[in-house]
């Protein structure tokens, strides 16, 4: 151990994991085994992984901007999902490497409309159930169990945490994911979008608009630059 | 690679695409009210507690598949219909404000979780 005045570099280099969970221990364990038994390939592990981080919310925006241009199209994601998402890229069946989905990730999927006085949002209170062929990876946020019991308990106060604040005559309807359904909002086309494109339009129905728990405005991007809110007491002052 | 039955008829179709037409006549149509049973799960169940004995309209016949509570022992001999329920959520909670009364929950269940009101 060197003294605090001199500069010998002999401490080792921080690990950049400094401890895994249980259940990524678990899920190492299990996913050793199925390859050990040949129930599944190394290979296949990896196409899934790699599959999985093509992901995102992109598709489901595009169809909810589609779907405000074009009232066909808009009765087409309410009567078959599955054939709507065809259209912004999205194959629900064959899309994923064992194009049937997974026991989590199904493919049925269902688009919850908004109407000016009636408002949906997402939960799945069971864990997170989320459609991910369609929107990608779930907010960790998602999967929390303060998220998930209170969503379904206090969805007003939830959604004021987030900030949405829906008024008092709009109703308000959960949707608990807790089958084999995967539930997908689309939010009413607000106000300042007259004569807007569909790249446009897709570009203010981010991730948190499509799980319900906020509204698109024609003022928000996706890519939008958060408000950094600097520290009043910043550390070491 | 092993694949099981389940994999071989769902995939390039779907799931729960692949199990339509197992589950006969459905017993509920839209608009039927009906009441959540209570039943045992001792090994696995999606049916929420929440849910138990509350009243509920059917608003729609979602799919058929073999409910969770067989699925999860990988039985798939006896599909059932689900369906998508409207819950009042001032029948859920008791203290939810009555001035939010029209506010609702939607989520699914297996016929055998059903019965008439």
């Amino acid at each position: 151990m060197s003294n605090s005045d001199d500069h010998d570099h002999d401490h080792n280099a921080a690990p950049m994991v400094e401890e895994i969970s249980d259940f990524e221990v678990l899920e190492v364990a299990v996913r050793e085994l199925c390859i050990e038994k040949g129930i599944f390939t190394q290979d296949d592990h990896n196409q899934w992984t790699e599959y999985m981080h093509t992901l995102g919310p992109l598709p489901a925006g595009r169809l909810v901007a589609k779907a405000w241009l074009d009232d066909d199209y808009k009765q087409l994601c309410i009567d078959d999902p599955v054939k709507a998402s065809l259209a912004v890229g999205v194959d629900w069946v064959n899309s994923m490497p064992s194009k049937f989905g997974t026991p989590s990730d199904y493919c049925n999927p269902r688009i919850l409309v908004d109407e000016p006085k009636v408002k949906h949002v997402v939960v799945c209170t069971l864990c997170s159930c989320y459609p991910r062929p369609i929107l990608g990876q779930s907010p960790e946020w998602y999967r929390t169990p303060n998220y998930r019991r209170r969503m379904v308990r206090w969805p007003r106060q939830v959604l004021s945490e987030f900030g949405l604040q829906l008024p008092e005559d709009v109703e308000i309807r959960v949707a608990d994911s807790n089958q084999k359904t995967r539930y997908v909002v689309m939010p009413t086309r607000p106000e300042g979008t007259d004569g807007w494109s569909e790249d446009q339009l897709a570009e203010i129905v981010t991730r948190d608009c499509l799980i319900g728990v906020a509204m698109p405005r024609a003022d928000r991007k996706v890519d939008d630059k958060r408000h950094v809110h600097k520290a009043i007491h910043p550390y070491g002052h | 690679m092993i694949k099981s039955h389940h994999v071989e008829k769902a995939t390039g179709v779907g799931d729960p695409q692949c199990f339509k037409g197992e589950a006969g006549a459905a017993k509920f149509k839209v608009g039927d009210r009906v009441r959540i049973r209570n039943l045992p799960d001792i090994f696995y169940t999606r049916s929420q507690m929440y849910l138990r004995e509350a009243e509920a309209v059917v608003v729609k016949l979602v799919y058929e598949s073999p409910p969770a509570e067989d699925e999860a022992w990988d039985n798939t001999d006896s599909p059932e219909w689900f369906y998508s329920l409207l819950f009042k959520q001032t029948d859920l909670w008791p203290d939810y404000p009555q001035k939010f009364s029209g506010d609702t929950l939607e989520t699914e269940l297996s016929e055998r979780w059903l019965e008439a009101v």
